[in-house]
């Protein structure tokens, strides 16, 4: 850090002097730096700037105001961001599709995973499957 | 080697250096733009984002605040802290700010950009913080310390460059430079130069000139034209910098981006001329 609050300017040797502490947070620094440097370094190397792969999931998440909820995963494993992803998911009720439900995202970065929640109107006991599947994204 | 500078003064320095890290940095950590950038920006934008930082905080270190008699060695060493300090700090408050997890996959790339882009700003704050936030020397000396530190040509352009990238770095992320660029007629872009070239004239001669008048006064109107010629398209250069890391070039006309590069250099040129002044 800059050092220009000493007193005793005259002696310059003295500005390099540093204490204890200084070397401390100074040699923490440079693990970190050089961490980060490491890091982005294998990502550069190993960047594969394919296009996103998103795919949604959703399981039986009852709450007692909504039995009919679902819990929605939508996972990213492309190599780049998707933005604007819409999820759709039809229930099937005795193989046939009986009610349709959204989810919007904005964001879905390359190896991460966004939770949400769609629910259905009736009964869960009257419902067979829920079918997910992603509708549309596009690149940032 | 081990010096026996006070822990005490070393302590008050870091205050001043988080202190000054936060304050110029908040606008970026609140602004979800830069989050997006933090996953939307590639690998090599990212080192070449972190090595930038590096270069300036190497130029700002050199050229302000510091003594001339400082050796570089100190100058590496101090940036490197600054950006030690930046990177701890930009993951403590995004951590705060829920924008991070830790139950997240560890070390995913989401979470090292947002980390990684905001830290940069953060390590920028953190020097200036440090340079310029209270002083512990005596007037007189303080006006020593600004003679020997009036930086050269190719310091007031680091500097230059410095101020542009804290005043324009604020805003380059935002949606709203687009839509002013893309809204804008032509004959706007040409006012929005046109006032950026006033902005800076007035600022370099009131600031640089003022006072010295007299002592240039034969080469007054070229060093009025050279400076105000230099801290603009210094500024230029930044704001374009700045868009571009922040993807705002991708896929469109050329006429799209350097319009943006004038909406954004409104602001930069003032960071370039008025800002390099506020932080020497």
């Amino acid at each position: 850090m800059n050092k220009h609050t000493d007193k005793g300017r005259d002696s310059e040797n003295k500005d390099d002097e540093k204490n204890w502490l200084e070397w401390l947070v100074f040699a923490v620094s440079l693990l970190l730096l050089l961490g980060i440097f490491g890091y982005l370094g294998y990502q550069v190397k190993t960047y594969d700037p394919t296009d996103p792969k998103v795919f949604a999931k959703a399981r039986h998440d009852p709450s007692e105001e909504a039995p009919n909820r679902y819990q929605v995963t939508i996972t990213n494993k492309g190599g780049t961001t998707a933005e604007e992803v819409i999820s759709e998911f039809i229930l099937y009720s005795n193989g046939e599709e009986k009610e349709k439900s959204e989810l919007q995202i904005a964001f879905s970065p390359k190896d991460s995973k966004r939770e949400g929640w769609v629910t259905f109107s009736g009964e869960p006991a009257a419902s067979d499957s829920v079918v997910a599947r992603v509708k549309s994204f596009k690149k940032p | 080697m081990i010096g026996n500078r006070p822990v005490s003064k070393t302590l008050k320095e870091y205050a001043r250096g988080i202190t000054g890290g936060l304050l110029f940095s908040f606008p970026l950590l609140y602004t979800m733009e830069v989050w997006w950038a933090g996953f939307s920006a590639t690998p090599l934008q990212l080192l070449m984002l972190v090595v930038v930082t590096y270069l300036l905080l190497l130029g700002y270190n050199r050229y302000a605040g510091m003594r001339p008699g400082v050796s570089w060695r100190s100058v590496m060493i101090d940036s490197v802290e600054e950006m030690g300090i930046g990177l701890v700090l930009s993951f403590a408050v995004l951590l705060v700010l829920n924008r991070i997890q830790l139950t997240d996959m560890v070390l995913s790339s989401e979470m090292m950009g947002k980390v990684i882009i905001e830290a940069m700003v953060v390590s920028i704050g953190v020097s200036i913080g440090t340079a310029q936030l209270g002083s512990d020397i005596e007037e007189e000396d303080n006006e020593k310390l600004e003679e020997e530190k009036r930086p050269g040509r190719l310091g007031m352009i680091v500097l230059a460059f410095c101020g542009a990238l804290l005043i324009g770095g604020n805003v380059a992320p935002t949606e709203e430079v687009v839509m002013l660029a893309v809204e804008a007629e032509p004959v706007h872009i040409l006012l929005m130069a046109l006032a950026s070239l006033l902005l800076s004239v007035v600022v370099v001669y009131f600031s640089d000139f003022k006072g010295t008048a007299a002592k240039v006064s034969d080469d007054l109107l070229f060093w009025l034209t050279f400076d105000t010629c230099v801290s603009y398209l210094v500024a230029l250069l930044a704001s374009a910098f700045a868009l571009w890391f922040f993807g705002r070039f991708d896929n469109v006309s050329f006429w799209t981006a350097f319009s943006q590069t004038i909406v954004l250099g409104v602001l930069s040129s003032l960071g370039a001329s008025a800002g390099r002044l506020l932080i020497k």
